[in-house]
């Protein structure tokens, strides 16, 4: 099928999170991402569990495989020159390059802008450092979750009364970076196709991540108010919460946004008389006795089942879902199953298994999980080979000699 | 020198509320010609908080004022006749419309994506809706807790004692208007290539979903529901610590790895941090141990008590020129004197003509060499652009602008 970044290829340096997470969607809507990994000092994500079977095996990860599916996998050892000559003959034939390593990696690598423009005039370049290539901080280390410590994000998720709790994930890494760096790169492409001229891009992580609360941001700038955590509230919406279910650990959202809503919801809990008590009958009221009506709509969940609230909610249009653990996103959530959010693979040394399906979909040109993702190395040989022109001999003496460690 | 954008020519039709401002937000930015379409009176969006000086006007709010940099503003009720006629003709213009109403309003109206491609073939247009066009959820209604619960990344974060917990923000909405952006400029580049337009369906439990990290794997892969933990360290050395203004967060183990442990551990002895010198012992390079309640409770004990006297800035730069990887966990306040962010000034001050201020705004998420992220211009008010597009743009009389305001159209 003809994909709509078919011809474009990325010579990929990103490895871990983030990073990762950028050249995927690229790949799987048609671009020929080629992942330049090192056998010797292996992506650290592809040693971290899920493992499939549960047994460890640097083809085994699904960390790994998720964010890394279409692409194909070489490897290089940067360090010995012929592996560095390798990695030029590859960006010489390459549109895009993509790194996330601490700020000056590249460069003691040899592989800085100045030295890619040369081997490649028009070639849009794209670094992710955590935070830019200048600045007193730039060389200062961080993963998803410092990140969002950093950003203030992590500040800003729990509840009043505790520490900050944050999302319990490398948040960063999943949504603002990798996004924010596609949108960037796609730009550039744009950019590149009415110009002919390839750029510089800079993702500062920090910075990047801070784009997601501006509001917050422009409150303090503005008004000098330091926000806290909301808990599950909203301070315009009530009934706005979580709410117990039956079973272990069960929750259902429920959100009323209108006074139809919230008369609704009285109706469905037969609880007719809350519409009308003093407390309720006003947003101000339900907001200001909110453990209270946290307690009548809790005592009506507790003893139903998460998806039969949410069904029934949503049948009298009342707004309401179920907190979904990652077992209902891929085994009860009729919606995710019905729009194949989930697809599974085949892989050589995983068996089946399962990875996200791009969250969009285009009418004519749709992206799709095109080949799993590479085992360490698997497509060396085909790379040097077919797309960088290579001699069998003089891989085999590249091979030899190192450069594909 | 003339600056030039990313998307320059490129013009936008802006039908978004809360769900997807932040994606057009993108696009503006990176230089398209955006035109929020709002119904008079303005949008609803207007009407949330935080406001300038809190005045809860709608040409006051702090969240548009940030999702809203760069657009046109236009007010037009679609629900009229003479409103459809000037929409289908902004639309004609287009090459791109992004809308985040529930799926099938627009069509309901005659402005959907089947009855614009007729007078617009290689129109892009790109649905944001909390489930998607289509299953048995398309109707629902959802929120943004709603997206980050059905999703599935609410599950995994808060307390354990607690119900779990929802972003900050419209952190879901934004995630599924970023997704909206990267899936709007494949579509627009397929554009460029081929005068092919199409349309774009994005659901936004579906971007949440995708943000799991691994919990989807580790169900299909291992067996595991992982749920939220909450605990003040996930293992010895990785999680959030206080200190003297606040919290720092540290990750010197991370799933079983340790990381700059030694430098740790040699810097706590030279702070003569008490029973510092009992982390030398070579029990704590095992995982099994450090994960234990005892070990956490030992290591947090003792770390604790040489943080809680340090403020947050200070254990962050002496732990970096080690190599440890600890961050501040920074509250709003403590950005704006960040000194990365100073160095760098990323904040910039826009003006506010009609405010008489300038107001201090976030910088760009990137920053590309030949085509800048840039705010040319503050968030429009109710209408602004009225006059500008619908008379000098599309060439609609003034008089009869005049008649169609009355008449309650724009």
């Amino acid at each position: 099928m003809n994909l709509p970044l078919n011809g474009i290829r990325i010579a990929d340096f990103t490895w871990v999170g983030a990073g990762p997470f950028v050249t995927k969607a690229l790949a799987d809507h048609g671009a020929d991402v080629i992942k330049v990994e090192s056998a010797t000092r292996v992506d650290v994500i592809r040693m971290m569990h899920p493992f499939a079977g549960g047994t460890p095996g640097v083809n085994r990860s699904g960390y790994y495989s998720n964010r890394n599916s279409s692409k194909r996998s070489i490897t290089l050892n940067l360090k010995n020159p012929m592996g560095l000559e390798v990695a030029k003959r590859l960006i010489a034939v390459s549109n895009v390059v993509a790194d996330n390593f601490t700020t000056g990696t590249m460069e003691k690598l040899g592989l800085g802008y100045d030295t890619l423009k040369a081997i490649k005039p028009d070639i849009i370049c794209l670094s992710m450092p955590m935070q830019g290539a200048h600045g007193p901080h730039s060389q200062y280390r961080g993963y998803g979750v410092t990140i969002g410590a950093l950003s203030g994000f992590y500040n800003l998720i729990g509840y009043p009364d505790r520490d900050p709790v944050g999302t319990g994930t490398n948040f960063p890494d999943h949504v603002p970076n990798p996004t924010h760096a596609c949108v960037a790169i796609l730009a550039a492409l744009i950019h590149h196709k009415r110009t002919g001229e390839g750029q510089f891009i800079e993702l500062s992580q920090f910075e990047s991540t801070m784009n997601l609360f501006g509001a917050a941001l422009l409150d303090y700038s503005v008004n000098r108010r330091e926000v806290t955590c909301l808990g599950n509230r909203l301070p315009y919406a009530a009934p706005h919460g979580v709410y117990p279910c039956l079973g272990n650990d069960r929750w259902v959202c429920i959100t009323c946004f209108r006074e139809k809503e919230w008369m609704a919801l009285c109706d469905v809990m037969d609880k007719t008389h809350l519409a009308a008590d003093s407390r309720f009958n006003s947003l101000t009221g339900r907001l200001k006795n909110m453990e209270e009506l946290d307690e009548e709509i809790s005592e009506w969940t507790s003893s139903k089942d998460p998806f039969e609230v949410m069904k029934l909610l949503q049948s009298c249009g009342i707004p309401a879902g179920v907190v979904e653990d990652s077992r209902d996103t891929l085994e009860r959530d009729e919606q995710l199953a019905a729009r194949k959010h989930w697809a599974y693979l085949e892989h050589p040394e995983m068996g089946r298994s399962v990875y996200d399906a791009p969250p969009y979909k285009l009418s004519r040109t749709p992206g799709y999980l095109r080949s799993y993702a590479p085992l360490l190395g698997e497509h060396t040989r085909q790379v040097c080979l077919e797309d960088l022109g290579m001699e069998s001999r003089e891989y085999e003496r590249l091979e030899r000699e190192g450069a594909f460690k | 020198m003339i600056s030039v954008s990313a998307l320059d020519g490129v013009l936008v039709i802006d039908l978004t509320g809360l769900s997807g401002a932040y994606c057009t937000k993108l696009l503006a930015d990176l230089g398209a010609d955006v035109i929020r379409v709002e119904p008079p009176g303005g949008d609803n969006l207007r009407r949330l908080g935080p406001f300038y000086k809190d005045d809860a006007h709608p040409d006051k709010s702090l969240l548009h004022f940030f999702l809203n940099t760069n657009k046109r503003a236009v007010t037009l009720n679609l629900k009229t006749e003479d409103g459809k006629n000037i929409f289908r003709r902004l639309a004609k213009r287009a090459q791109i419309i992004i809308e985040t109403f529930s799926p099938g309003y627009l069509e309901s109206l005659g402005l959907g994506y089947s009855s614009l491609k007729e007078i617009n073939p290689s129109l892009i247009f790109t649905s944001i809706t909390p489930f998607g066009q289509n299953g048995p959820y398309r109707d629902f209604k959802g929120s943004d807790i709603i997206c980050w619960a059905m999703g599935g990344l609410m599950y995994l974060g808060g307390f354990s004692d607690r119900p779990p917990v929802q972003g900050y923000e419209y952190m879901a909405y934004k995630t599924g208007s970023m997704h909206a952006s990267v899936a709007t400029l494949i579509a627009f580049y397929h554009l460029d290539k081929t005068g092919e337009g199409q349309y774009i369906d994005v659901s936004v439990q579906e971007c949440v979903a995708q943000a799991m990290e691994n919990a989807a794997q580790y169900y299909d892969l291992e067996g595991v529901v992982r749920c939220r933990q909450g605990l003040r360290q996930l293992e010895a050395g990785a999680g959030i610590y206080p200190c003297k203004d606040g919290f720092v967060y540290m990750l010197v183990a991370m799933r079983g790895t340790l990381m700059r442990w030694d430098e740790l551990v040699d810097w706590l002895i030279e702070e003569r941090t008490p029973k510092a010198d009992s982390l030398k012992d070579s029990k704590w390079k095992d995982k099994d141990w450090r994960q234990t309640e005892e070990a956490r409770n030992k290591f947090y004990d003792i770390f604790t008590d040489f943080s809680k006297s340090h403020p947050k800035l200070e254990l962050y730069e002496k732990a970096q020129a080690k190599g440890i990887s600890l961050s501040p966990v920074s509250t709003i306040g403590d950005l704006f004197e960040n000194p990365q962010l100073k160095a760098r000034g990323f904040f910039q001050e826009i003006e506010h003509p009609e405010l008489g201020v300038k107001l201090l705004y976030p910088g760009g998420p990137y920053v590309l060499e030949k085509t800048p992220w840039r705010i040319r211009r503050r968030a429009p008010l109710i209408g602004e652009h009225n006059t500008e597009i619908f008379h000098y743009e599309l060439g609609i009389p003034k008089e009869d602008l005049g008649a169609l305001m009355s008449a309650g159209v724009i």
